[in-house]
């Protein structure tokens, strides 16, 4: 009923649409558009002010006043970002990106704007007096779990004993208790981080190696990826780059505003969480409607497969089949990056199609269980083939086919978790940028997770008393 | 007023299941057509209410050609009642019977209820107009079927087995109460029970193998099938 409810407000989620596509215009040549993912404190991440702050933001933000244009930031995941850059979403990822080779073969690289690499850091009293790291023979140096360094150091310092802990924080609690020797981390997060936490760590002996940091732009983007190159060199020269390092790596002061990491304040994460799920349900909302619209005339002609509609019928077929034997991540990606579409659109057309699919399946279910006789008792009252449809067989049909179609409606609001890859700021995204300043995926995965709850768990419950109603009222037919 | 000349049809397996029927139904109040399974009475039925359309023949309402009449007006003149009655189950009594009438005849929802209850209490079953059909008997579930042809106000209506899935009791009761219905529209039963056939209707006639084996008064006809 919620759908009838639904098509007639049709008007209000057109405008919402127009609206939100509004927000998504396309990049214009005053703007410079770049995209990081906002996880990587301190180089981008969310400042206790919800804004996007970090080493790479003020670098975005000095190229493009030396651009003289208007910056625009776009968050994405790692994973998709170069994809999202070759199919012209953003001009350039200023995202601490190493520069390797493989990574060459597709994208171009300014010059590097800053390096790093992995170090090794040691507690200042130094209390097993080690200066590098080839004297840490039989030690226990730490990692954290999951990161490169662990191979690194098992493949080159076999000697080493190498301890891996699940976070910075785990570590820095180990050195206290001397329970380490010293341990192995990017040299510019460590830093940081360390600044940050108010430790007496400091880094000892060279990097093990050195990763140079560079902007990719594509291959076609000459004049862009010059401009940078000029950019950049020009604030290495006039200390402008100097001056963004020791805002978050200098050894004096701690720069204001950008330390209290941890310290996002309620309102703002409450403000996020619910931002998120707006989109979120505004998403779900909009491609459920679309679905269902078009579940309708793909039902019926799933249904109705012979003469003249034989042909569509079998062609409607294998595309429901397909969609629904392809996952929903993969043809998001394909609209998105494939065919270009805009992240909203994209993800609305994509959930829309998905929804038609699983929701024509159901509603194929519920005409084929309306009993022939049915129809037949409306052709001899003389009914017209529409009036059929509409007054005897769809209400049967749809009421069959209704605890179904809710179950798809559950199954589809989940799935829009899925547009967070495509960069939509919905609640995943939201709750992930504020887990990368709290460092609490514990806590705002589950309040994610019980927020979605509480829409799919009363749609649960009504999808099971409309089931037991129609049951009672015997519409299941033999 | 049912005219049926050279009528034969047969099924795509090639089984014929009428031969070459030539009658012609006076106008009465209840006619039966008798006969075991197989017999062709429901093809004739079926035939007669424009489902299936004959291979051969012709069959005439009033000396129309109902093969020639157009759709609407045939449906409005020939009520069907099924065998299995399908009432539409997500609406009550009273929806099942004012739907046809405000559709095709574009009566507003309040004159058709009101002429619906006019019929409910001429049926008597008034007190079942707001139940859904799961929600009534065997029997009264007939009634309804009938009440909702009715509506229409159709010259003739063809009733389908209206006694096979009801008990013997209730088979008594539904024959008197059909046979003393007062109603313009005049009835063409078909049944294999002979019982039922006697009670209920005056002239009758009885088929085997889709051809008539004898065919007027309802108590020759079933002598003479006693003989045979």
């Amino acid at each position: 009923m919620c759908f009838i409810m639904a098509m007639k407000r049709l008007k209000v989620p057109v405008l919402l649409m127009s609206m939100v596509c509004a927000i998504t215009l396309s990049a214009t040549s005053d703007e410079f558009v770049t995209a990081l993912t906002g996880k990587f404190p301190p180089f981008n991440y969310y400042n206790e002010g919800g804004d996007l702050a970090g080493f790479d933001v003020d670098v975005s933000r000095e190229i493009a006043k030396r651009l003289k244009k208007e910056l625009r930031i776009v968050t994405t995941e790692w994973d998709g970002i170069i994809a999202g850059l070759l199919a012209g979403k953003y001009d350039a990822i200023v995202a601490s990106m190493a520069i390797t080779p493989e990574r060459k073969q597709s994208v171009n690289f300014s010059e590097p704007y800053y390096r790093s690499g992995a170090q090794m850091f040691v507690h200042r009293d130094n209390p097993n007096h080690i200066y590098s790291i080839d004297e840490c023979s039989g030690l226990r140096i730490a990692v954290v779990l999951g990161e490169t360094y662990q191979q690194f150091l098992e493949k080159n310092y076999p000697d080493i004993e190498v301890v891996t802990l699940k976070s910075t924080v785990s570590i820095f609690e180990m050195m206290e208790q001397q329970r380490i020797a010293g341990f192995v981390t990017d040299r510019l997060v460590g830093l940081w981080q360390i600044k940050n936490a108010g430790r007496s760590f400091v880094p000892v002996g060279e990097m093990l190696y050195t990763e140079s940091i560079g902007i990719p732009v594509r291959k076609d983007s000459n004049k862009l990826l010059k401009q940078i190159n000029r950019s950049i060199s020009d604030m290495k020269v006039d200390g402008t780059m100097d001056k963004i390092y020791q805002k978050y790596f200098g050894t004096v002061g701690v720069a204001e505003g950008e330390s209290a990491v941890g310290g996002m304040t309620f309102s703002i994460i409450a403000n996020k969480l619910l931002k998120g799920f707006a989109i979120t349900l505004l998403i779900a909302f909009l491609a459920i409607s679309l679905g269902f619209l078009f579940s309708i005339p793909t039902g019926l002609l799933l249904v109705y497969n012979s003469g003249f509609w034989a042909l569509p019928s079998r062609i409607i077929r294998m595309f429901v089949d397909f969609i629904r034997g392809t996952p929903v991540l993969i043809q998001l990606l394909f609209v998105w990056l494939g065919l270009g579409l805009k992240a909203f659109p994209a993800a609305i057309i994509t959930l829309g199609i998905c929804a038609m699919c699983y929701m024509a399946e159901a509603v194929r279910a519920g005409l084929i269980s309306v009993a022939p006789g049915q129809a037949l008792a409306a052709r001899a009252l003389g009914l017209s083939s529409f009036d059929r449809f509409r007054f005897v067989i769809w209400p049967q049909a749809f009421r069959i086919a209704l605890p179904s179609l809710m179950n798809n409606v559950v199954a589809l609001i989940k799935d829009t978790a899925l547009v967070s890859i495509i960069s939509i700021p919905e609640l995943i995204r939201e709750a992930q940028s504020i887990i990368s300043v709290t460092f609490e995926p514990h806590k705002y995965y589950l309040i994610a997770a019980l927020m979605f709850f509480a829409v799919t768990f009363p749609l649960m419950k009504l999808s099971g008393r409309i089931e037991r109603a129609i049951q009672a009222k015997g519409f299941k037919h033999d | 007023m049912i005219k049926i000349e050279n009528l034969s049809y047969t099924y795509g397996d090639g089984t014929q299941a009428i031969k070459n029927l030539n009658i012609s139904f006076p106008s009465e109040h209840i006619f039966a057509i008798m006969g075991f399974s197989g017999s062709g009475k429901t093809t004739l039925l079926n035939c007669i209410s424009r489902f299936i359309k004959p291979q051969q023949g012709k069959i005439f309402l009033d000396n129309q050609n109902i093969f020639e009449m157009d759709v609407k007006s045939f449906r409005e003149a020939i009520g069907v009642v099924f065998q299995a009655l399908n009432l539409f189950p997500h609406m009550t009594v009273l929806e099942n019977m004012t739907l046809a009438p405000c559709r095709l005849r574009r009566i507003n929802e309040k004159d058709a209820k009101n002429s619906a209850r006019e019929m409910l209490e001429r049926l008597g079953i008034l007190e079942l107009a707001d139940h859904y059909p799961s929600q009534v008997s065997g029997g009264q579930a007939q009634r309804v079927a009938i009440g909702r042809g009715l509506m229409l106000k159709p010259r003739l209506m063809l009733l389908d087995e209206p006694t096979s899935a009801l008990d013997a009791r209730t088979t008594e009761d539904f024959s008197h109460w059909i046979r003393e219905l007062q109603s313009d529209t005049n009835f063409i039963v078909v049944t294999h029970d002979l019982e039922f056939a006697r009670t209920a209707a005056s002239k009758g006639m009885f088929m085997s193998e889709g051809e008539i084996v004898e065919s007027g008064n309802i108590d020759g006809v079933l002598r003479h099938i006693k003989r045979g």
